[in-house]
């Protein structure tokens, strides 16, 4: 972010704070003291003062700190209140100047010396009182035609009502679609040329609005991924201390925007990742020493935007992933025979199952039986997947690939069995003609050979539980993940759509292998796959192969 | 609703004790699968024709599919089936009885819909076990008209019991 918009925040939140101030003490004034609201008003302050700091105003900062002191005091002695009161609302005003003096010049150096010894003396001389009360209130008066002048940039917005906004733009992308379908058939109906021509631009400008009116809602809605990070620094320090461990915390791309949603739930990953990062990754100081490392660890959390996703990556430079304890956990655990030779990618992919953890005895921090299960569950809720990589003693590197917005998904429209169903673009690599003599029986699974691979088929109405018939010709789409590909078989595709996601009611329970519900253009409903229950599906045919 | 005529003296108060008496009356949205069943209209949100029903694959048997009213993807529960009655094709009498219960919007498919009927409290009794086929744990007592009976189904209950029924499937996310 600018420096510029960083004061325009730091502006914007600090007026907020001294409308509290204010308006707190307004109501003091009039009503008596009153414990809570100080107490509140505390709060806010000290939220303004740390604020200050940061910013670099560091007079401010210590001027805050004093209005603190003396309303604790207050809070303390309650008949002095009425004899400070003025001097707090002098103290208002000398905030408010500054801030005026900041907005017109953000690099302004303040002087506050003056009345910050002017409040000290408040605090002290309880006997002077009303002198130094005076001293204060010689204050110019501050300049209250250019405090209302100053507008504001930003405004606070409830989510709820954005969420509205979002949902009543869905189906007016919906409805949209719906009337281009009713424009083909009235084309064909009516021998109007000029009519149908009018008709086709204004729908062609009611298209061009409603993208960006959705464009619009959907940047509103969008918050830095920064938002996020910020939370892990202060995380990591305290962990790398509790294990004696020195690790930096690097950021990249901090900047990267998400779907307020996503950022409300990447926070709970993105930690337990960190934590396995700071717990079993990075190694002590005098290991890695040993090993020829930099004495500091790093992690690394960086984001990046690619079309329509955003990439999360977490990396660090530890010791990466024992490939051995997995293959031994996992036959401990009974997922793995002693003489299956799973390749790396199978591995790894382990220990995103439940319960599944290599650390021997389990820290203070991870190791409580939750783990990479849940990450992953997480993530696929999210539409997203979740991939690992490690090189044993180089590090490891976590990869969470997330849809810029929850809402409104990409979608390639297929049907199976009579019905039409959504599959999430994100995990579609392509889509193939295919014949009923391209598929083999291999082991009482069907594959098919696809550049140079052997893929397993998955026929789609089969997996639904319907009778998996198909047409002598049909198509194979397929889906990615990592170096992982499936085949699904369907019998048409529908082309491409953006759909609104609308989830399932789950009175009836879950569904599985459905992630959510779309409404199309022509009011009909269609069923979202869930992408995760291929993997989960192909992964134990693969175990029974090998 | 029937419009009121204010009496000549066109005060309320002369014409209250007609409507007196009535008020505790409960009005029900009575409806057919082979016998006439009825639930709270205040529960019952709208009624509609059967549009295109979406089934949703691995769901309940009785669970008929989802629907798309105004844009809101509602579940549709067969009712036959819930309350395991003999099964029936839906024809052009069949009605979605949309419901709301708990703030959950749930449609549930029935023959036909007969009435909206007034009944007083006092003609409604506890279910008499013999006399029903249906599971009474799904019934809030029966309501005994001059010429027949209606049952009076728990909506709440029926749905409730949902939850805990459903374990085919498998859970979401559960690694076996």
């Amino acid at each position: 972010m600018e420096y510029s918009e960083l004061i325009k925040d730091f502006l914007d939140d600090a007026y907020s704070h001294l409308n509290t101030f204010d308006g707190t003490l307004l109501l003091l004034e009039k009503n008596g003291h009153n414990r809570d609201a100080v107490s509140n008003l505390l709060g806010s302050l000290h939220t303004f003062k740390g604020n200050s700091g940061m910013m670099g105003f560091e007079p401010l900062k210590q001027y805050i700190h004093i209005i603190e002191e003396l309303l604790k005091r207050v809070n303390e002695n309650e008949e002095e209140f009425p004899k400070v009161l003025d001097g707090l609302f002098e103290s208002a005003n000398v905030i408010r100047n500054t801030l005026i003096e900041i907005g017109k010049n953000p690099s302004v150096s303040i002087d506050l010396s003056e009345k910050t010894l002017a409040l000290q003396k408040i605090i002290k001389g309880a006997n002077n009182l009303s002198k130094s009360v005076h001293d204060l209130t010689k204050t110019d008066m501050p300049d209250f035609s250019s405090y209302l002048g100053a507008k504001a940039d930003t405004i606070k917005v409830n989510f709820k009502r954005l969420d509205n906004l979002l949902n009543l733009v869905g189906e007016l992308v919906i409805f949209k679609t719906r009337l281009n379908q009713i424009e083909t058939d009235i084309k064909g109906a009516i021998n109007n040329k000029f009519l149908v021509k009018e008709l086709t631009e204004g729908l062609e400008l009611l298209g061009k609005t409603t993208a960006g009116l959705q464009d619009g809602i959907m940047k509103v809605r969008m918050l830095p991924v920064g938002y996020v990070f910020n939370k892990f620094p202060r995380l990591v320090r305290d962990l790398a201390k509790s294990q004696n461990k020195e690790i930096q915390l690097l950021f990249q791309g901090e900047d990267t925007e998400l779907d307020k949603t996503i950022i409300d739930e990447i926070g709970e990953p993105l930690l337990h990742i960190i934590r396995n990062a700071v717990d079993h990754g990075i190694e002590p100081a005098e290991e890695r020493l040993s090993k020829g490392k930099k004495r500091t660890g790093t992690i690394t959390l960086s984001a990046i935007q690619e079309s329509n996703y955003v990439i999360i990556k977490v990396a660090d430079d530890g010791r990466g992933i024992n490939f051995e304890k997995i293959q031994n956990k996992g036959i401990e655990r009974g997922c793995l025979k002693e003489e299956d030779m799973l390749d790396r990618e199978a591995l790894l992919s382990l220990i995103f199952s439940a319960g599944f953890t290599t650390k021997h005895e389990a820290t203070d921090i991870s190791g409580r039986g939750i783990g990479l299960d849940v990450v992953n569950k997480n993530i696929s809720r999210l539409n997203g997947q979740v991939l690992v990589d490690s090189t044993p003693e180089k590090g490891t590197a976590f990869t969470i690939k997330l849809p810029l917005s929850l809402a409104i998904i990409p979608a390639l429209m297929a049907e199976a069995a009579g019905e039409v169903y959504a599959i999430p673009m994100s995990a579609v690599d392509e889509s193939i003609k295919a014949r009923d003599e391209d598929i083999h029986v291999i082991n009482n699974h069907e594959v098919i050979r696809f550049r140079e691979r052997v893929l397993p088929v998955i026929r789609l109405s089969q997996f639904f539980g319907y009778d998996g018939k198909m047409h002598k010709r049909f198509y194979l789409v397929i889906i990615g993940r990592g170096e992982k590909r499936v085949a699904i078989a369907v019998d048409r595709l529908k082309g491409k759509q953006e759909i609104v996601i609308k989830p399932l009611d789950d009175t009836f329970g879950k569904s599985y292998g459905i992630a959510g519900a779309s409404v199309l253009g022509d009011g009909r409903i269609v069923l979202i796959v869930d992408i995760m229950a291929f993997w989960r599906d192909s992964s134990l045919k693969e175990f029974e192969n090998d | 609703m029937a419009a009121i005529h204010l009496p000549p003296s066109g005060l309320a108060d002369d014409i209250l004790p007609d409507f007196i008496g009535h008020s505790s009356e409960i009005h029900l949205v009575t409806f057919n699968l082979d016998e006439e069943f009825g639930v709270p209209i205040n529960q019952v949100y709208e009624i509609i024709r059967i549009g295109s029903i979406t089934t949703v694959p691995n769901a309940p048997s009785y669970m008929e599919g989802v629907i798309n009213l105004r844009g809101r993807v509602l579940p549709v529960l067969n009712l036959r089936k819930r309350l395991g009655l003999p099964e029936k094709e839906s024809n052009k009498e069949s009605r979605i009885i949309v419901t709301e219960i708990n703030n959950k919007v749930v449609g549930l498919l029935v023959d036909a819909v007969s009435h909206v009927i007034k009944v007083p409290p006092e003609l409604i009794e506890n279910a008499p076990e013999e006399v029903i086929e249906v599971d009474t744990d799904y019934i809030t007592g029966v309501a005994k008209l001059e010429d027949r009976l209606v049952i009076l189904l728990d909506l709440e209950k029926l749905l409730r019991k949902e939850k805990i029924e459903i374990k085919e499937g498998g859970d979401y996310g559960e690694e076996s």
